[in-house]
């Protein structure tokens, strides 16, 4: 009887999955925000993490993020491999000593009873050189498959998080691969109601294919240098501007460039390391900008007190 | 029982913590506290240590309830500088005072030569354990090998993962203390979803039992065996027998409180995978255990270890099953993408990888390292030709999707691939086996080709790490120059090779593309090694550091002679004759070296009808026999047996310094004195310095 009312309320569907969790989070306090309108590699990058992770202000948000690695393309061919995919992410700081236990309601919320499901956190510690960032935390388990990430970052362009800011990542596809019992991504079902059942390969399978061959075959790689050197060139005019967001946002562009640029196998390996170091003193630079930028305005959301629980 | 002693017991309960370092920390914590309590001088019995993914915990048995009152006699500051002219103590007077827990009129006076000073005598009153007890906790985890801190929420805190509560008992009583920002209680926690519910302990010894009913094993050491129980017990049915390894089975101790093993399945077509790739699948993605069936081959299921005890197992094993299947799937695409090229297809492609940014492309190295196997080759009796070519391929196997995946399997995945790219098997064997031993007590490659390229690598590399200043110093030691040169040490010593290692280390030397140390240098680091290894490792009665610097005086170019001078030396002090004849090389180098060695007679110039004394003829005569005897034994390595010819010298030595005055005033009697202590020195030191050995 238990396992079947759990199985009554649990989500069905792709976008009943994120609008269960984005109300979840909503009653935790957290802003629900809409994606991020640029590519980029995942939702650590969107500045409601990246920027919102310095200074002393409070910050709570979850959002969606569309996340781009064009190296993980398979043209469509591989069950659980995608060059774009979604992520959940939620970002709480300070960190709520209880920010594990609000995370495992949300499994609950999605219909996964602990006590049926083993549900586990294993040590996986994150560190992205290209943003100067690093944490730690674990992969959450749900029965032998990792379903989220969680960082506590200490580091963020360089500089020490304080307070502490906890980040979750959901990655959506592979739990609603598990929550619908199917194999492959693109049989996931998106949206099963009057309208008829959609599904992910309706919606995304083209996409994969073609941007797969775009970002492997067809990208254009001198211009694709071009506009590196371009767009690191404006960010750091940006910078000298004092205008940490609009350089943000370059910064950003050339991090999917370097991201084609790999894809496309037209960065050797010391090459690389190279590129790596001039997206992160971008990113080390921005993060002090927006430090001081902030400062100036008097770190105005430390004057919101919390409302009272 | 001391009067009031009583069990203290403290847990720290944090967030699921690094599995791989708990052991450490465990232990360390338990050491810690131990220590704390020694130099706080507070006696306990033994402790028992406590660790599970959400707690450190330590029992201390019998901790006593007081120090012992402490007789101190404390010198204060001068008498000039504890009152003012008035006569009034002095700031200083009074700290004093108040240091020694007394007031001033406790305080005594001593004049020294210097003036009169204040001074203390008394008792100091042991203060109460529980006073003392937070900061020996506090600074026992502040001490912790934590390899990296953090911090959470808005404290300062900091420690390996959030804490959430501490509980500290002495006796039934709490400790009141904050330790990382939590204060101490009474309240642990039991099982995360088994019983969420704060459990309180009411006296220390009651802990491990309270937790077990929460459903937690408290013992790290309890739990990994009950996994290997439940793991061995899962799949016993059918004759079938799950693959425990240590290594693992301690990750997983570190993953769960509450171990409940579960077997799932996978399809027979991943069967076809080799061995060690699915095993490395279920193991390092899924920390799962393969399973032998009994024809010694795989079976298609796994052994994985959940934390609950669930509702619905079986929905476990299928959530399980469906992780691993496209693991093994994954792996499968790789072992046949990469079998579509051939290994030697991709040496041109190792031009792109570099091994080191100084020392060059794994291309550059293959290049040294099969140079390297043509001299070593030959030495030991292997094909050169095979041990050439398995060079050649060595590092091409770095390149294959399987490799990036599961590092641990390079060398085994090339074996495999140069097998089906129809290399000679013993090409293939010897890529297989290159990086053997990979860890204290490895197997040695278990062909000649194989050992000629696993110790032509591990040479290469430690010579160019040398060359760019990256030698290991301390714990540091990026580059694991350490296990290479034991690799290095044990293949020669325990396979019985004959090679000349200076020799070696100049070739490899003189081959990086960077100048460095001398190879003396790195000769002198691997003869450190090599100490470490019979003090170590190779451990048996007689091998001491001693009696490895008296070989290594002689610096053994050969680590296979060096063994047989160590092995004998060890024998031979356990001869009867050992102790006088020691004793005897000791007067005799100090003899010599007050003399100055230049005033002995050689041997060969002894004039023996110019002897005035018959323990003179006698010594001269077996020192004649002694080098005819031992001349040959050395010449045939046989340093045991000649150490027995010396163990003859032992009467005529003895008489000779009964009756002989070696600084005899006549020049010629005295050169031809010492020219004897000379030759007998010279004996033993074919095969050793005994002077540097015994007190």
């Amino acid at each position: 009887m238990a396992a079947k009312r759990a199985r009554a309320r649990s989500v069905q569907s792709f976008q009943d999955l994120i609008f269960t969790l984005q109300s979840y989070w909503s009653e935790q306090g957290c802003v629900i925000l809409q994606p991020y309108d640029m590519e980029m590699g995942a939702g650590t990058f969107h500045t409601a993490t990246f920027l919102r992770a310095i200074g002393p202000e409070p910050w709570n948000a979850a959002y969606v993020q569309p996340s781009r690695r064009p190296t993980d393309g398979r043209y469509g061919e591989n069950p659980f491999r995608l060059q774009h995919y979604y992520q959940l992410q939620v970002v709480m700081k300070p960190s709520p000593l209880d920010i594990i236990e609000r995370y495992l309601g949300s499994l609950r919320r999605l219909g996964f009873d602990p006590l049926v499901h083993d549900i586990r956190l294993v040590e996986d510690n994150w560190e992205s050189p290209t943003l100067g960032a690093w944490g730690l935390g674990w992969e959450i388990w749900l029965n032998g498959m990792e379903i989220s990430q969680f960082t506590y970052f200490q580091q963020v362009g360089g500089l020490d998080c304080r307070p502490v800011m906890g980040e979750i990542t959901y990655g959506l596809e592979r739990l609603a691969m598990y929550l619908q019992g199917v194999d492959s991504v693109y049989d996931i079902v998106w949206q099963d109601g009057p309208g008829g059942r959609v599904t992910y390969g309706d919606v995304y399978h083209q996409n994969e294919v073609e941007q797969s061959k775009y970002n492997f075959e067809l990208a254009d790689v001198a211009e694709l240098f071009h506009q590196f050197e371009a767009l690191e060139g404006e960010c750091q005019r940006l910078l000298a501007a004092a205008l940490p967001l609009p350089a943000y946002e370059r910064m950003l562009k050339s991090s999917h460039v370097f991201n084609l640029l790999d894809a496309r196998g037209a960065i050797s390996v010391t090459e690389r390391q190279r590129y790596i170091l001039r997206v992160r003193a971008l990113a080390r630079a921005i993060a002090e900008a927006y430090f001081e930028r902030r400062q100036a305005l008097g770190f105005p959301m430390l004057k919101q007190a919390p409302a009272s629980s | 029982m001391k009067d009031g002693a009583r069990d203290f017991l403290v847990e720290i309960g944090t967030e699921e913590l690094p599995p791989l370092a708990l052991p450490d920390l465990s232990s360390a914590l338990a050491d810690s506290i131990a220590k704390g309590l020694a130099a706080a001088r507070l006696g306990h019995g033994p402790c028992t240590q406590f660790a599970t993914p959400r707690r450190l915990a330590v029992l201390v048995s019998s901790l006593v309830a007081r120090q012992p009152d402490q007789e101190i006699k404390r010198r204060g500051p001068p008498v000039t500088a504890a009152f003012d002219a008035s006569g009034k103590p002095t700031k200083a007077a009074l700290a004093f005072a108040n240091s020694c827990g007394a007031s001033l009129d406790r305080i005594g006076r001593a004049r020294e030569e210097k003036g009169e000073y204040l001074y203390f005598a008394g008792s100091q009153p042991g203060r109460a354990t529980v006073e003392l007890l937070p900061d020996i906790v506090a600074q026992a985890l502040a001490g912790l090998p934590i390899p990296k801190r953090m911090r959470w929420g808005s404290g300062d805190a900091e420690f390996v993962r959030p804490v959430h509560w501490v509980l500290m008992l002495f006796g039934r009583s709490v400790v009141r203390g904050k330790i990382l920002g939590v204060a101490a209680g009474a309240l642990t926690r039991g099982h995360r979803f088994h019983a969420p519910r704060p459990v309180r302990i009411a006296d220390p010894s009651h802990y491990a039992p309270q937790l077990l009913k929460a459903r937690v094993i408290a013992s790290f050491a309890d739990r990994r065996e009950r996994i290997r129980a439940g793991v061995t017990a899962a799949v016993t049915g059918g004759k079938h027998r799950a693959l425990i390894s240590e290594e693992l089975l301690n990750e997983v101790a570190a993953l769960v409180e509450w171990p409940v093993a579960i077997v799932g399945q996978f399809e027979d077509r991943f069967l076809d995978l080799p061995r060690e790739v699915l095993i490395a699948a279920l193991q390092d993605h899924q920390r799962c255990f393969a399973v032998e069936g009994p024809n010694g081959k795989l079976s298609p299921r796994f052994v994985a270890v959940s934390n609950i005890a669930s509702r619905q197992p079986a929905r476990v094993v299928k959530g399980n099953e469906r992780v691993v299947r496209p693991r093994l799937a994954d792996a499968t695409f790789f072992w046949d993408t990469d079998r579509r090229q051939r290994l030697a297809d991709r040496i041109e492609a190792l031009k792109a990888v570099t091994f080191q940014s100084k020392l060059g492309t794994l291309y550059d190295k293959s290049l040294r390292v099969r140079a390297l196997v043509q001299e070593i080759a030959p030495a030991i009796g292997a094909d050169v030709t095979v041990a050439a070519r398995a060079a050649e391929l060595a590092k091409c196997d770095l390149l294959t999707r399987l490799v990036g995946e599961f590092p641990e399997l390079q060398g085994t995945m090339g074996g495999y691939y140069a097998r089906h790219d129809r290399e000679p098997e013993a090409v293939a064997q010897a890529i297989g086996e290159q990086y053997r031993p990979r860890f204290a007590g490895d197997h040695l490659p278990g062909s000649k080709a194989g050992v000629a390229v696993a110790i032509a690598d591990r040479l290469d590399t430690i010579c160019g790490v040398f060359a760019i200043g990256q030698k290991p110093t301390g714990a540091r030691d990026p580059f694991g120059l350490r296990r290479a040169a034991v690799g290095v040490l044990r293949m020669i010593v325990e396979l019985a090779l004959e090679l000349d290692l200076k020799q070696l280390l100049a070739a490899a030397v003189a081959a990086q593309p960077v100048k460095g140390p001398q190879p003396a240098e790195i000769y002198d680091y691997m003869m450190e090694r090599l100490r470490a290894y019979y003090l170590e490792t190779a451990r048996q009665p007689g091998m001491t550091s001693e009696v490895f610097d008296a070989v290594l005086v002689n610096q053994p170019a050969s680590p296979l002679d060096f063994d047989s001078r160590i092995r004998a030396v060890a024998a031979f002090l356990g001869m009867p004759e050992a102790p006088a004849l020691t004793a005897a090389n000791k007067r005799i180098a100090n003899i010599l070296r007050q003399a100055g060695e230049s005033s002995a007679a050689a041997f060969t110039a002894i004039d023996s009808s110019a002897f005035e004394k018959n323990e003179e003829r006698v010594l001269f005569a077996a020192i004649e026999a002694s080098r005819r005897e031992v001349g040959k034994l050395l010449a045939a390595r046989r340093y045991g047996d000649a150490m027995k010819s010396l163990a003859a010298l032992r009467t005529p030595v003895d008489a000779f310094f009964e009756a002989v005055m070696v600084m005899h005033e006549d020049p010629h009697t005295r050169s031809q004195r010492l020219g004897l202590l000379q030759a007998i020195r010279e004996l033993f030191m074919h095969t050793a310095d005994l002077s540097r050995i015994g007190t």
